[in-house]
């Protein structure tokens, strides 16, 4: 697999390296087109996100073709290489191959899982495409790299449950209500985390949204970003067990929603169940009322602790998602020789065949005429010649083919027998 | 024949039962589709086999305990897959197969002797007494593995520290409503079953069969559910309190079921 690739990430370099490193997205098809003519390389790709710049590209020589990246970076940046130099990695076909399936499955990301990174990756696919800087090489390991991205988010935790507080509570929203349509949501006070929340729950289907503030008019603001309805003041306890999430988040010194209330609303709800999300501080429901039936209260620090418990799944599922990602490096690499191989060998067929007639026609004069026998015989001993002559060199391209080394060798019989072009 | 098919529905359901922990340990949904292959094709096998039994025998294959351990799988099988089919929770096959390998697996250890029948099982109402009353306790059973999913489930929810269960198992809400109906269904069938073997106990049995321990404890949980039932319908029993129940309902079904094996006039030809 002649591919090299070079680059930086939130891993190796802090931000300040990062963004001098940085393709702002409107120079990237010059970059590419730099690449291309000044640098030689005919198939290239460029992603260039926030946490990180990888170059990828196809190359016959590894070390060159690294040292050839590193060039164009330094100059089309305009900085000195003494100063980025120990923040770059570099990797050559195999380890290029798994890096880039690795990064494709969000194993490198600063957030384990993330979602972003493929579409990142799709980008920057389509738009070195686009340039005409994608070639059968490169197609081949970024469309099988995406394919393997997509098998380690299906067969892994890995990018499972959520890993931020507002989704957290969505989550498990989801394990006490199954489908949140149909749902409605009750936000006490206001604030931009209850904002997001709640956010986070109507564009997950809840369908209903109300709201209560101390003041009437505030509450009547907020209402109307989620076109919801607010609630009188003083008829909170009127309303409250229409609620089957409750989102607090006032100013208040005190507790607004007692153990007794809790045990109320749950006895007008005929036991469905209320989750209750207390971002205040100082907290705005006792903690008490968790220990009512059927109601179900998480604090900040409960959701963080989720969010916790969450991530650490997701590290568990590294695991699988690594193992994923090495089976399908091997068989992608093996895969690629065989398919590297076989026009190898139809073409050294066809190229000497070719020869053969050649001379044949050319010295054919010299023997005069010839009976049928003859003729046949003179077929069969250069077609004899040519099969032993390439026995040794066809054979020898199967046996490479067929183990998981690198794409050198095959690069020295296609010279050697004057193949490559 | 019939033997045959049993052993090979019992393999098959041996896979269905392994793949679906390993789903569950794993979390990886790819994994069931090779439990639903097991499960499925060893249903197959499963109706075969009492197919046969059937034709061989010319009545519907309940008369012993061999017998009555096949059926009562089979029928265990047919509930998880109608529950399954609309709820399409992975998660309950762990918690409804152990159960049914081991009937299957029983059915295979208990010695397959082709009696003859006695003459009070010789009647129309045979068909409709326990096809129904097994049902009816299949569902129960589907109730009772609900509500322990649920217990387990609401336990980490209420802990408030995710671990292992949380990411395996359904909502409670689709838990709640999964054992509720498979209440209401369990119920029915069972109360049609008890009224249909009242009946017939009193036409064809002279003996006190009031007094059968295994009837009255037949009773007494029949009570428990149609209090559970009532107090889900009216007072909103649901969530905790009904997966309690649930689960407590069915423990004391099998507590009755095997406690009154060695009593009883009416069911004792299942000792056979």
């Amino acid at each position: 697999m002649n591919v090299a690739l070079v680059g930086v990430s939130h891993k190796t370099a802090p931000v300040d390296i990062r963004e001098k490193l940085h393709f702002p997205e409107p120079r990237l098809g010059e970059a590419l087109h730099q690449l291309r003519t000044q640098f030689g390389f005919e198939e290239s790709l460029i992603l260039s996100t926030c946490n990180r710049v990888e170059l990828v590209a196809e190359t016959s020589i590894p070390d060159e073709g690294l040292h050839q990246l590193k060039q164009f970076i330094y100059e089309f940046h305009q900085v000195q290489p003494d100063n980025f130099e120990r923040f770059l990695y570099s990797y050559t076909q195999t380890e290029a191959v798994h890096h880039i399936f690795r990064v494709a499955s969000s194993l490198d990301s600063m957030v384990l899982g993330e979602p972003q990174i493929l579409g990142q990756i799709k980008n920057a696919f389509t738009l070195a495409k686009g340039a005409g800087s994608v070639g059968r090489t490169l197609n081949s390991v970024m469309t099988r790299a995406f394919y393997v991205a997509k098998r380690v988010r299906s067969e892994t935790g890995i990018a499972g449950s959520a890993v931020s507080v507002s989704y957290a509570a969505v989550e498990l929203a989801k394990k006490i209500f199954n489908k949140l349509t149909g749902k409605t949501v009750l936000i006490l006070g206001a604030g931009k985390m209850s904002e997001m929340a709640a956010n986070h729950l109507t564009h997950s289907g809840v369908s209903r949204v109300m709201v209560w503030n101390r003041s009437y008019p505030s509450a009547v603001e907020v209402a109307r970003l989620f076109k919801g309805e607010a609630i009188l003041p003083e008829e909170l306890f009127k309303h409250i067990q229409q609620a089957d999430i409750i989102i607090s988040s006032t100013g208040a010194p005190h507790f607004i929603l007692t153990r007794e209330d809790g045990e109320r609303i749950i006895h007008l709800r005929k036991n469905h169940p209320v989750f209750i999300i207390d971002i205040a501080v100082p907290r705005d429901v006792d903690p008490e009322i968790n220990k009512v039936n059927n109601i179900f209260l998480y604090d900040i620090d409960d959701l963080r602790n989720v969010v916790d418990a969450n991530m650490r799944q997701r590290q568990k599922e590294a695991q699988s998602a690594e193992d994923i990602v090495r089976q399908e490096v091997e068989s992608f690499v093996r895969h690629s020789q065989t398919l590297d191989v076989a026009p190898t060998i139809v073409r050294l067929r066809e190229h000497w065949e070719k020869v053969r007639l050649d001379e044949l026609a050319k010295n054919r004069k010299r023997f005069g005429d010839l009976s049928r026998e003859q003729e046949v015989a003179l077929e069969n001993l250069t077609q004899s010649l040519l099969n032993k002559m390439l026995h040794g060199p066809i054979s020898e391209l199967k046996r490479v083919s067929s183990q998981p080394a690198d794409g050198t060798a095959l690069d020295v019989i296609k010279r050697m027998f004057g193949l490559k072009e | 024949m019939s033997l045959i098919l049993l052993r090979l529905a019992t393999a098959l359901y041996s896979i269905g039962l392994l793949h679906s922990f390993l789903t569950i340990i794993k979390r990886q949904k790819t994994l069931f589709r090779i439990a639903m292959f097991g499960i499925c094709s060893g249903f197959m096998a499963h109706f075969l086999s009492i197919l046969f039994a059937w034709i061989e025998l010319k009545h519907l294959p309940i008369s012993n305990l061999h017998e009555v351990l096949s059926f009562f799988a089979f029928v265990i099988v047919l509930a998880f897959l109608l529950s399954y089919a609309r709820y399409r929770l992975d998660s309950l096959s762990v918690f409804i197969f152990p159960l049914v390998f081991i009937l299957t697996l029983g059915a295979n250890l208990v010695h397959v002797q082709r009696t003859m029948r006695p003459e009070v099982l010789k009647s129309l109402w045979l068909y409709i007494h326990v096809p129904t009353t097994f049902l009816g306790y299949a569902a129960l059973f589907v109730a009772f593995a609900v509500g322990i999913m649920y217990l387990i489930q609401e336990k980490e929810l209420k802990r408030k520290r995710p671990q292992a269960f949380y990411y395996r198992l359904p909502s409670l809400e689709v838990c709640d409503e999964l054992g509720y109906r498979a209440l209401g269904i369990g119920f029915s069938l069972l109360t049609i079953g008890i009224v249909a073997g009242a009946f017939w106990a009193s036409v064809s049995l002279t003996t006190s069969w009031e007094r059968d321990p295994k009837i009255i404890w037949s009773y007494v949980t029949w009570l428990i559910y149609a209090v559970l039932l009532h107090y889900r319908l009216s007072a909103g029993w649901r969530g905790r309190r009904a997966a309690w129940l649930s689960v407590i309902g069915f423990i004391i079904v099998l507590a009755a079921f095997f406690g009154t094996r060695h009593q009883g006039s009416a069911h004792t030809f299942i000792l056979q």
